[in-house]
């Protein structure tokens, strides 16, 4: 058992930040999850709600998600953030390794999110 | 006259097989049914033939809907994941589930595909990217409804340049549907393209 947290999904796709919220919600009904369309407004929304975890996609318009990962990272070192992305490329995965962020490939599904939950608030 | 030699044609085969048995391990992840897939094909066309073998494909389907990523790197190609647009809906559906009213998920239908697109696309292109141990990078997916021809001339250049046309079919088994991707690439992507497949050759046989 965890006790509340917040968590804040940075994804363009609206679908994607729907199943993500779903998900959520179906294991962790207490948890208050926030979203952000991009990585500018993940920025922004982060400093307003303090967010304990980060799932982030990669591909968006605007700041991609690697960068606003980067900022995020800087700003709150202790906040676990996992890539939640279609890019399975082994640059990207390495490239999160580099930044200490974690790696869960789309398409998202209830068992992924669940290992996803499980190894963040683990760490 | 740009040629593959048999071993290289071969290559790519078996290259853009595996790219594609990803794409369609994630598509099968995504409606959680199974998905089969052609072996892919290839063929040198301009984009009007091009057009002209994926209406020969499912000649009933009037109107596609087609979702189009430029990827560049290692080599340059538009990759497109095509489906009649009467289907999309149907996988709309499949991939968020029953909860959602039908008004909501034909809102966000188009968005939905574009998303099924980006995840599949980069599923393939993106195990092509480290069979080639070269970093490809994807623009964000668009959306496009027409005929075939207008699909391939919305994803690109002049109706009378020469592509590869690497197409593979896949069916999603339970509910009947059959969707495409096809790869096209012009002159300059296929000299590079065929350069990478020649260092996987030597990798697999040892050489480098």
């Amino acid at each position: 058992m965890t006790s509340p947290k917040t968590i804040l999904i940075v994804d363009d796709s609206r679908v994607s930040r729907m199943m993500a919220r779903n998900y959520i919600g179906v294991l962790h009904a207490d948890w208050n999850i926030e979203e952000a369309g991009s990585g500018e407004e993940a920025l922004l929304k982060a400093r307003s709600v303090s967010p304990d975890l980060i799932l982030m996609d990669v591909n968006m318009p605007g700041m991609g998600g690697m960068a606003a990962a980067e900022q995020l990272r800087q700003e709150w070192p202790a906040v676990p953030i996992s890539l939640l992305t279609a890019n399975v490329q082994t640059a990207t995965r390495e490239r999160a390794a580099a930044l200490g962020l974690g790696f869960v490939e789309k398409p998202i599904t209830e068992a992924r999110i669940a290992t996803l939950l499980a190894t963040l608030t683990a760490a | 006259m740009f040629a593959l030699t048999e071993l290289e044609n071969d290559a790519l085969i078996e290259i853009f097989n595996i790219g594609v048995g990803q794409a369609a391990a994630s598509m099968s992840a995504i409606v959680d049914e199974p998905v089969a897939m052609s072996v892919p094909s290839i063929s040198f066309v301009d984009r009007r033939e091009a057009a002209r073998l994926l209406d020969s494909k499912d000649p009933e389907a009037e109107r596609i809907c087609g979702v189009s990523q430029h990827f560049e790197g290692a080599f340059d190609t538009q990759a497109i994941l095509m489906f009649p647009e009467d289907k999309s809906l149907e996988i709309v559906r499949l991939m968020v589930g029953e909860a959602v009213p039908l008004k909501e998920l034909t809102e966000m239908e188009q968005e939905a595909m574009c998303e099924i697109g980006n995840i599949i696309l980069n599923s393939c292109v993106g195990t092509l990217a480290n069979i080639f141990h070269h970093e490809l990078h994807g623009s964000l997916p668009q959306y496009h409804v027409g005929t075939s021809d207008e699909i391939m001339n919305a994803s690109g250049s002049q109706p009378d340049t020469v592509v590869l046309m690497l197409h593979i079919d896949f069916v999603l088994e339970r509910h009947q549907i059959r969707g495409y991707v096809a790869f096209v690439l012009d002159v300059t992507a296929l000299h590079d393209l065929k350069e990478q497949i020649n260092r996987y050759i030597a990798r697999a046989m040892g050489q480098e």
